[in-house]
Order: C-alpha cells, then sequence, then structure tokens
C-alpha cells in the first residue's frame, strides 16, 4: 500500500503535535504518510494494519472515521484511533459481561449493550457435551455471565463463549454470582483491566472486594458488605475524569465517610 | 450598513459560538451547540437495536426527531427533520452497522434565528461524541440577503430574519473546503472536482433571489463555514486532550 498523501491544512498545522506524540484526529483527516527509512525498497511496500477509526479509501489513502487520538505502533506499523465512547460495537476475542435475556433449546440471548443481543450455545461451556450439561444450564434471566466474544461480524448477531478456546477450560469465565453490575464508558473499561490502575488498586489498599470488567463498558463488583460494593462502584464512576493526584484524595475522602 | 442586531458591527461577522459534548448521562454521545442567542442540544443513541419495519439489511437507519421549544412538533419541525437527515445520511458511514439505529433527538433550547444550522452543528458533535463512523464533518451556516439593504448578512437573527428578502442555509464538509484553499497548488493534485469552487452538501433557499446573489451566498457562507469546522476542531480536540491528559497516570 502506497504511503498516504498528506493534503489537509490540519494535518499540516498539526505536524509538530504529532512529534510530541498526541495526535488528535477527526473524521475525514487523512493519515500522515509513514516515515519508513527503506524507500528505496519499492517491491517491499509497507503493510499497514488498520485498527477502529480508520477507514482505506479507494485511491489508497487511509482517513479516520472517528475522532481520538492517532496512535501506532512501530514495530508492526498498526496504526489506530484511540477513541472513547459509550455504547459497544462487538470484536471477537473481546470479554464481555452478558446479561441473560431468553433462551432457547441450543442458545441462551444475552444482552451485551451491543446493537443485537448475542447468543451463546448451551454446549460453549467447559466441559459441556451432549450427555454433560453443565450446571450453567440452569442459568434464568437476568443472571450475568462473564463471556468471551467468539464471532463478531456486523452483518451476524454476536456468538459467545464461556471458556478459553486455547486450553478449553474455564479461565474465569462463567456465571457471576451476588454483586452488581454498572456501566462506564468502554475508555474508562478498557483501562481498568490493565491491573495497573490506580483507583482499583487504591481501592484495594483498604477494601476486599473482586471484581470483573466487561469491554463493553459493564463492571460487576462484589464484596463482604454492600455499604463497600456501593463505595467501590462510586469510586470508580467518580475516576473517569481524574488525575492520580485528584483520584487519591477522592478515594481517601470515601475510605474516611465510611 | 448597520445590522439589526446591534451585537454586530459587520455584515459577514458571525455570532460567538459555543459547545459542549457529552452533557447528557444515559445517551450514546450528546452535545449543545450555540450561534449566540439560538441553542440547540442534541442527543445521540446508537448504533442500536432496530425495529423491524425500519431495519435495513446493507445499512444502519438513521432517525431524527426535532422537538420545538415549545409545544408539539409541526410541519416545520418535520421539514427540518427530513432536511438533517438527508444531509447527515451521506456523512454517516452506515454500512459499518448493517441492521442498526442511529437515532438523533434534536431539542430546541433557545431560538433567536438560524436554527437549523445550529442543529446541523449541534448533531455533527453528538455524532462525533458517540464515535458513529463519519466520512467528514460538517459545518453549516445561514445567510440572509435583507430586503432594505440588499447585502448579505450572515448568521441572521429572527428579526433579521423578518426583514428579509431571501433566506440560505448552506451546509459544507472540511473535504470540500480542501481543493479552494489551497487552489494555488491545485494543478499537480488530482483534481477530480473541476475549478475548486464551494461545493455545498445541502443548500435550502426561500424567498426570491437573483443567480448571481445566490452564488455570493454560496462563496460568503463557505469562507464562514470553514470558521465553523475550525471551531469544530478546536472543541473537539481540546475534549480529546484534556480527557487523555487527566486519565494519564
Amino acid at each position: 500500500m502506497a504511503p498516504p498523501v498528506q493534503n489537509t491544512p490540519a494535518e499540516q498545522q498539526d505536524g509538530e503535535q504529532y512529534e510530541s506524540g498526541l495526535h488528535v484526529i477527526l473524521p475525514g483527516d487523512l493519515l500522515p504518510p509513514t516515515q519508513s527509512q527503506d524507500s528505496e525498497d519499492v517491491v517491499m511496500a509497507p503493510v499497514i494494519k488498520l485498527g477502529p477509526g480508520l477507514q482505506p479509501m479507494s485511491d489508497e489513502s487511509i482517513v479516520a472515521v472517528k475522532a481520538g487520538i492517532l496512535q501506532s505502533t512501530a514495530s508492526a506499523n498498526r496504526w489506530w484511533v484511540q477513541s472513547n465512547q459509550k455504547r459497544y460495537v462487538p470484536s471477537s476475542g473481546e470479554s464481555v459481561i452478558g446479561i441473560v435475556r431468553g433462551k432457547t433449546a441450543e442458545h441462551y440471548k444475552l444482552d451485551i449493550g451491543a446493537a443485537h443481543p448475542a447468543l451463546l450455545g448451551v454446549m460453549a461451556f467447559e466441559g459441556a457435551t451432549k450427555r454433560n450439561r453443565p450446571n450453567h444450564e440452569a442459568s434464568i434471566l437476568g443472571d450475568l455471565l462473564y463471556c468471551r466474544v467468539a464471532l463478531a461480524n456486523k452483518d451476524m448477531d454476536p456468538e459467545l463463549e464461556c471458556f478459553n478456546p486455547t486450553t478449553g477450560k474455564a479461565d474465569g469465565y462463567g456465571g457471576l454470582e451476588g454483586g452488581h453490575v454498572f456501566k462506564v464508558s468502554l475508555g474508562l473499561a478498557r483501562r481498568l483491566l490493565d491491573p495497573k490502575t490506580l483507583v482499583l488498586r487504591l481501592l484495594g489498599q483498604h477494601i476486599p472486594f473482586e471484581t470483573a470488567v466487561g469491554i463493553n463498558g459493564r463492571v460487576w463488583i462484589n464484596s463482604a458488605s454492600a455499604s463497600h460494593t456501593i463505595l467501590v462502584c462510586n469510586a470508580i464512576k467518580n475516576s473517569e475524569y481524574l488525575s492520580p493526584k485528584e483520584c487519591e484524595s477522592m478515594v481517601k475522602s470515601l475510605i474516611q465517610k465510611m | 450598513m448597520a445590522r439589526l442586531d446591534t451585537t454586530r458591527t459587520s455584515a459577514h461577522q458571525l455570532r460567538p459560538f459555543s459547545s459542549s459534548q457529552n452533557l447528557l448521562n444515559r445517551a450514546d454521545g450528546s452535545a449543545q451547540f450555540d450561534f449566540g442567542g439560538s441553542s440547540v442540544l442534541c442527543s445521540v443513541v446508537g448504533p442500536a437495536e432496530v425495529k423491524l419495519r425500519d431495519e435495513k439489511l446493507n445499512k444502519a437507519t438513521l432517525e431524527v426527531i426535532v422537538r420545538p421549544l415549545v409545544g408539539l412538533p409541526g410541519v416545520k419541525d418535520k421539514a427540518c427533520e427530513r432536511a438533517i437527515r438527508e444531509t447527515l445520511e451521506p456523512i454517516v458511514i452506515s454500512a459499518l452497522h448493517p441492521r442498526t439505529l442511529v437515532q438523533i433527538v434534536v431539542q430546541t433550547m433557545k431560538d433567536n434565528g438560524s436554527i437549523l444550522s445550529t442543529a446541523l452543528n449541534a448533531a455533527i458533535m453528538a455524532l462525533l461524541d458517540a464515535g458513529i463512523p463519519l466520512n467528514s464533518i460538517i459545518g453549516s451556516v445561514t445567510c440572509i440577503i435583507d430586503s432594505k439593504t440588499n447585502e448579505i448578512l450572515l448568521d441572521p437573527t429572527t428579526e433579521e430574519i423578518a426583514r428579509a428578502k431571501s433566506t440560505h442555509v448552506f451546509v459544507f464538509d472540511n473535504k470540500s473546503s480542501i481543493p479552494s484553499s489551497t487552489s494555488a497548488s491545485m494543478d499537480v493534485d488530482i483534481s477530480n472536482d473541476d475549478d475548486g469552487s464551494p461545493r455545498p452538501l445541502f443548500s435550502e433557499s426561500t424567498g426570491l433571489f437573483t443567480e448571481e446573489e445566490y452564488l455570493e451566498c454560496v462563496n460568503i457562507s463557505f469562507k464562514a463555514c470553514q470558521a465553523v469546522h475550525g471551531f469544530i476542531r478546536t472543541a473537539v480536540s481540546k475534549k480529546i486532550e484534556k480527557e487523555h491528559q487527566q486519565t494519564q497516570a
């Protein structure tokens, strides 16, 4: 793929900003040309892998379709737009929290917050066979399940599974008993999945709690008492737009009030 | 020549813009856009589940609902809905989300003229906030030709519209602004769109006017739309940068 041509006025303005690492891109902006060193190597045209928010155009240029920060990895030449939104669009391999909304002989119908209900086969559990159906069979409407998106395609309803396909084991997927689930933005959910997240680390120093974060913006919290669960939920919801310092004082004040 | 709107000195002066995004908690995206005394709040839900009746197999259904300042929606609001829907349909890359619904609700908050333009600008900012895939960003302005002075006034107030000979609403995207702004160096470029003249995505005109007057309006509005694009870019960039910096550990 030929390196795209840089020709929007805004790109030129943002040229220096891009060097500093923070490059805000808006729909309609063309991707800046790749800085490939081996330009003599015409046969080996750089392969560009496009992630969310970027679309190839018919004239081989690459255009942004979402507003966000343009990011890339130097090694594999991957490019994507990091943006935050509230609506989940399924993508295979992602872990989500679903709510059981219906059941047929072969499928559970789960609400994962996307445009279409997701299907979870009754056999898509660890060790499930036609003879031996695991106790998740007992799932009733409204139950929470932590699942992995097995198939995501814009033209088909998403499909889920409750085991890790590489090991065949449950690996943490399955029903979530008790606790409380609440919604956050997808950007915050992605950050919470990082084990180093400040707010979870700070809360963990004071309160023992269990958590499951679905990349679909659903966060499940369980702890010994309802008051602890509420506190953790509030702290996570408050943390979205706080700097590390503000986050620390917010958690501290919540703990003190308890 | 003095305008009826005494806060402005020049005929081609726009009222100050202001905007804010992500105001509504439960919508997927929302934005408020103000043109001086006109203000519109817009919410976007989607891509969401669509009613079977409205389902399109190859693309998302775009639904626009316009709520007036007071009372129930009337014929004028329905016309406004249609204008917004038909302008946004080619902008939204609806093929990426087939069999879904993108619902845009437009609520007028303050009405002092140029309300369709304000609504279109609010809608595009709400779509950006919701993360709906878009081809480009659009900007809209309204202009009138004054019946007394025969002068073209940009971004008119209700009072000025009442004295207008004709009213024109234009929408331009940020792509069509590329050819004319860099027209000097366009000879080498793959100039598939002829002479680099402004190409409106949407144009609605009422009243009596000549061809020259109309073309003059297009040119003036085109320049004004670039100011709107610049504003939208700055507003969205600021929001994204702020979010990014605050969340850096």
